[in-house]
């Protein structure tokens, strides 16, 4: 039979190349390590090895080659001719192409059922002293060689045996039942665990060994040539780990905090374990590692953790700034790290790919929904209309950025994530809109009794403007917030907040055209109107509410004029309609107060039969003279503040005044004798008007006498 | 379910008598029977979690689908608390005249439970982590319970077996005794032993060098300084009987609810590993007098009892699957020290039932854990939604309107 040639084969080849007698006796002085660094010729090796073997034997605990156990254990078995070879082979090369033959004659056996397996040869049990004295020089004192020191031929050599014994053990498992297979199996098995346990240790310290790169926005870490990555490979690694470390550049299609060659060698090592059937322990180790890192990166990032309790006590200042910091992170998770994370997940288990997407969407899952609960926690707190900015910020963060990371994750968890954003940012949404409705509930309620003085623009007016024009370059955004609140008002009949159709029959018509977001300016717009209105009649002088009206009016037109964008979503129409209506609170000023005084100037009554009837003159000048006088000393303490409106003012009241009073005066001067009485009469000439009418206006209650010609 | 149907007609009942009558005067006595129910149903639905057979309590394994604070009744735990906030929002909310809420008693209860709701997720979170640790465990159970069912049984596969349990014990006993998640505590908690199984000569502490790095709070914990018991305790603070004829009637769910709330939690976190729990509470303020009262104080004693054991002998915390793996664990520890190949038969069988009771804990985890995760999260959301329909309502009153801030 084929499998008993294979082992009397490689028992007489051990035999010949196995003068185990003589080595037992000829112990070498060598010490342990210098043999590990350079590979020697074999008989040097031997010896080294016998000298392992007796320390082996005689260390506690650990069970090796002990002849006198293993036939005490299996007295009757002389199958097993464990003890009639030596555990001491020439040359683990030699021994390594046995086990390689061994393994696939074993596999050749595979399929046939009828066959006995062979007896384990001898050679196994040398392998599994090799290999178990290999492990021992590097993991076997106080501090393990760690894998970075070893050379790489060390290293590859040492990861090719462990390749071997996981494949040793596997061929071998397939005859688990086989009585006379158990001991090599479970020696086989011992020596595997060993070297998956080293693997296993230096797996996460090299894990560990990560450096955080600098927050990537600002880094000038790039300058460093990507070829000095490359070069390190035989020389001092300690050193040259730290410092290609720190070069790491910031491109994207870096590993984070490892170089590139460190990434090979977790692949190797990865690859080592899950063949050893390891890979549980690899992926455990794996994810707390870079779940630890991960948390180190949010931490540097500026992302502080908050309960949900703490965000809602905090200041909104404070507040704030932890917004802008997560606001920044989230970008940074979205455009660097999570492509990162993957990239090297993808590269350490690259020949596991459904390992890698689990492994990384595990931890990316815990880092979004951390930083998910944030915006949560953010959307909870009381609603103020400061905040509606913030908000908005974060909403479109989310809204943006999250899309990135589909095509990174596992569909199931970027449906996941995908749910849980989109109720964190309908829930910020609801604030908003809720914060929106409450700005309108507050325009409604604000009932100040104390009129500004001079008639100029209330804060209220100047606040809500500015406050609108902020909100106008949010436009898209909120109109999409607007729309998908009204998605979530109509399907959710138990909660019925109704601030959409408050006044539903007087405008219905206008706002059925208009976005909900649209409608909800222009609801803002009208309650202002109405409220400027109502504080309006707050003075008593009509005059002075037209001059109030037209001023908030004008700040009104201006500030829509000086924003493209709420000049967008009021339209011409509306803009149209707004300057009809300063125009038509201009005429009733004029009217009020200037209509009476040109009544002074009427031509009427003042001829009796052809003659000018002189007392009523004088009634007509001296009223003239008290009302213009009384005009110009209220109203030069009134307000206009914009230049233009004020001088547009002016002009109109000199066109209606003067060219009148200079008739009047060209028509009835002279009825007057000169001198005495027409001083007392004609107080004003038209230019001491026009200089009057220009003082108008000014805000600034100046005594008269002052400015007495 | 009976539960279930149950409360699909309470809730419809409701939802139609209130749409239909809007006259609050003749509603008063439906309102008064509406109440009678909800506190029924709380009194029923805590009642059905307390063990069918009252008197062998912890130590008869029921037959029953899901013993005591198993991953199961957890989960039938939270499906009571959703099912009581269902119903509660129902007669609380719907069809209300929000005015009522800006009165004595109710305008400073509402805000009370809004206060409780913030808190409640706030512990959902931390136990949503500490869910991830008992996942951490479960896995490296799983691979002693792969090791152990290697055949035959290997010095190997018994050496990696003990050091996953290690591993598994120390993580476990270092969750409980450091009992906070920050500073090393947690990156040991969180991370595998260096060769604790002993592997070879080089079992030595060398870690040192290994876990270097300037390690601080960096495990998904809640926020620095945070801690369950405290929120627990702040929770349970307030937590009054509304005097009796009250002139609501609604101050009666709300203490109803509100205790729920308290008590749902306080179970959560003393089951699961949690940041900061030393000093929890073992005894809620909760109503002798009332049909619910009782039912909850009858499981309250049963928690409080495990909890008192668990902080005396130093376990994880009350969750069933939990307890019950860090028992085997230790058994399992036990044999692998003494373990010699080849193992006697008597020994191998032995360790096989240990290993198979192992390996069904396991499977309970693997099958329990997240869908109680889930659970959690919808807790959670649910939570977050019910605030704002409660807020919805406040803002209706108008009296919520701050002033425009010019």
């Amino acid at each position: 039979m084929d499998a008993e040639k294979v082992t009397q084969n490689s028992e007489t080849k051990s035999h010949d190349n196995n003068p185990s007698d003589k080595q037992q006796e000829n112990p070498d002085p060598l010490p342990l390590k210098v043999e590990t660094e350079n590979p020697s010729p074999p008989d040097e090796s031997q010896s080294a090895e016998a000298e392992i073997v007796q320390q082996l034997s005689t260390d506690d605990g650990v069970k090796t080659t002990d002849d006198g156990l293993v036939q005490e254990d299996d007295p009757n078995n002389d199958e097993v001719k464990v003890e009639d070879c030596s555990p001491l082979p020439p040359d683990l090369g030699k021994v390594s192409e046995e086990i390689d033959q061994f393994i696939s004659d074993l596999s050749n056996l595979k399929g046939d059922n009828e066959s006995k397996p062979p007896d384990v040869p001898v050679f196994v049990e040398q392998f599994a002293v090799l290999v178990e004295a290999k492990i021992e020089d590097y993991d076997g004192g106080d501090a393990p060689i760690k894998w970075s020191q070893l050379s790489q031929e060390d290293a590859m050599s040492f990861l090719e045996f462990v390749d071997r014994i996981s494949k040793l053990l596997n061929s071998l498992c397939q005859f688990s039942s086989e009585y006379k297979y158990a001991y090599s199996i479970s020696r086989v098995d011992g020596v595997l665990q060993r070297a998956m346990s080293y693997i296993e240790e230096e797996f996460k310290s090299i894990l560990y060994d990560y450096k955080i790169p600098d927050s990537d926005f600002n880094s000038d870490t790039s300058t460093k040539p990507n070829k000095e990555t490359n070069s390190s490979s035989d020389t001092n690694q300690d050193a040259e780990q730290s410092s290609v470390a720190e070069s790491a550049p910031s491109e994207d299609n870096k590993f984070p905090g490892y170089t590139e060659e460190i990434v090979t060698t977790m692949n190797k090592l990865s690859k080592a374990l899950i063949a050893g059937g390891y890979e549980v322990e690899c992926c455990q180790v794996y994810l707390i590692a870079r779940r630890k890192a991960l948390e180190e990166c949010l931490h540097k990032l500026g992302f502080e953790k908050h309960s949900i309790d703490d965000v809602q006590k905090m200041h909104w200042d404070s507040l704030e700034r932890e917004i802008t910091a997560w606001i920044i992170t989230f970008k940074h998770c979205t455009n660097v790290l999570h492509s990162s994370e993957r990239k090297l997940a993808d590269a350490v288990f690259a020949d596991q790919p459904s390992i890698a997407e689990k492994i990384f969407s595990n931890l990316s899952r815990g880092m979004m929904i951390q930083l998910l609960n944030f915006a949560e926690a953010v959307a909870m707190t009381k609603r103020a209309a400061e905040k509606l900015f913030k908000f908005l910020d974060i909403y479109e963060t989310l809204r943006d950025l999250l899309p990135l990371e589909d095509k990174l994750f596992v569909v199931s968890y970027a449906d996941e994530l995908k749910a849980e954003a989109t109720l964190t940012r309908s829930r910020l949404g609801e604030s908003m809109v809720s914060i929106f409705s409450e700005l309108e509930n507050s325009i409604q309620a604000d009932s100040n009794k104390t009129p500004v003085p001079g008639g100029a623009v209330h804060p209220l007016t100047r606040y809500i403007m500015n406050y609108l024009k902020y909100v106008a370059e949010y436009r898209d955004t909120l109109e999409q917030v607007f729309r998908e609140h009204q998605m979530i008002e109509r399907a959710d009949s138990t909660t019925g907040s109704d601030f959409d159709c408050q006044n539903p029959q007087a405008q219905n018509e206008t706002l059925n055209k208009l976005s909900p977001f649209e409608a909800h300016m222009m609801k803002v717009m009208d309650l202002l109107d109405a409220n400027l209105e109502a504080k309006s009649r707050l003075y008593k002088d009509t005059s002075l509410s037209s001059i109030f009206m037209m001023n908030n009016g004008r700040y009104i037109l201006q500030k829509i004029k000086g924003s493209p964008e709420i000049n967008g979503l009021m339209g011409d129409q509306w803009y149209r309609k707004r300057s009809s209506d300063l125009r038509q609170y201009h005429k009733t000023y004029q009217r009020e107060t200037w209509g009476k005084l040109l009544q002074c100037l009427n031509h009427e009554g003042l001829n009796v039969n052809g003659k000018v009837n002189k007392p009523i003159l004088k009634e007509r000048f001296k009223s003239f003279n008290a009302l213009f006088d009384e005009i110009h000393k209220t109203q030069s303490s009134w307000v206009i503040s914009d230049e233009q409106l004020q001088s547009e003012l002016r002009v109109s009241i000199s066109n209606m005044v003067i060219p009148a009073y200079r008739s009047f005066l060209g028509r009835f001067s002279q009825t007057f004798t000169p001198g005495r009485q027409t001083e007392k009469y004609v107080k004003y000439q038209p230019e001491d008007i026009e200089t009057h009418i220009d003082e108008l206006f000014d805000g600034n209650a100046t005594p008269w006498g002052r400015k007495k010609l | 379910m009976p539960m279930t149907d149950n409360q699909g007609s309470f809730l419809n009942r409701i939802s139609i008598r209130r749409n239909q009558v809007s006259n609050m005067e003749n509603n008063h006595e439906q309102d008064i029977e509406d109440l009678e129910l909800f506190q029924k149903h709380v009194a029923d639905r805590f009642s059905d979690l307390l063990p069918n057979d009252p008197p062998s309590t912890t130590d008869s394994p029921a037959i029953d689908q899901s013993p005591l604070f198993s991953i199961s009744w957890f989960r039938k735990l939270l499906d009571v608390f959703l099912c009581c906030e269902a119903e509660f929002k129902a007669l609380v909310l719907i069809g209300r005249d929000p005015v009522q809420f800006s009165k004595p008693p109710l305008d400073r209860l509402v805000p009370d439970i809004l206060e409780r709701s913030i808190k409640s997720l706030d512990i959902c979170n931390a136990v949503t982590h500490g869910l991830e640790l008992v996942h951490h465990w479960q896995k490296l159970a799983q691979i002693a319970v792969t090791a152990f069912e290697q055949k035959p049984m290997g010095d190997g596969q018994v050496r990696r077996a003990k050091k996953a349990l290690n591993t598994l014990l120390t993580s476990m006993m270092l969750d409980d005794k450091e009992n906070n998640y920050h500073a090393k505590a947690a990156e040991r908690t969180w991370s595998f032993g260096r060769r604790s199984g002993g592997g070879g000569g080089g079992a030595g502490n060398n870690n040192k060098d290994r876990t270097n790095g300037t390690f601080r709070s960096m495990s998904w914990s809640v926020a620095k300084s945070w801690s369950a018991s405290k929120q627990i305790q702040a929770m349970a603070s307030n937590l009054v009987a509304p005097r009796g004829g009250e002139p609501t009637g609604l101050a009666v769910p709300i203490y109803a609810m509100g205790t729920i709330f308290v008590f749902v939690m306080w179970a959560l976190v003393a089951a699961i590993p949690c940041q900061e729990r030393t000093g929890l509470l073992t005894h809620l303020p909760l109503p002798r007098n009332l049909n619910w009262g009782q039912a909850l104080i009858a499981l309250q004693d049963k928690i409080a009892e495990e909890w008192k054991k668990k902080e005396k002998k130093g376990t994880t915390g009350l969750l069933d699957e939990m307890q019950k793996m860090e028992k085997v664990a230790q058994n399992l520890v036990d044999f692998a020290e003494n373990f010699q190949f080849p193992a006697e038969e008597e020994k191998l069988e032995e360790v096989a039932e240990q290993v198979a009771e192992m390996a069904e804990i396991c499977r309970k985890m693997e099958e329990g854990l997240t869908p109680l995760q889930q659970q959690i999260r919808e807790v959670f959301h649910r939570i977050v939604r019910s605030r704002a329909e409660v807020l919805d309502v406040l803002d209706q009153i108008g009296k919520m309107s701050p002033p425009v801030p010019y």
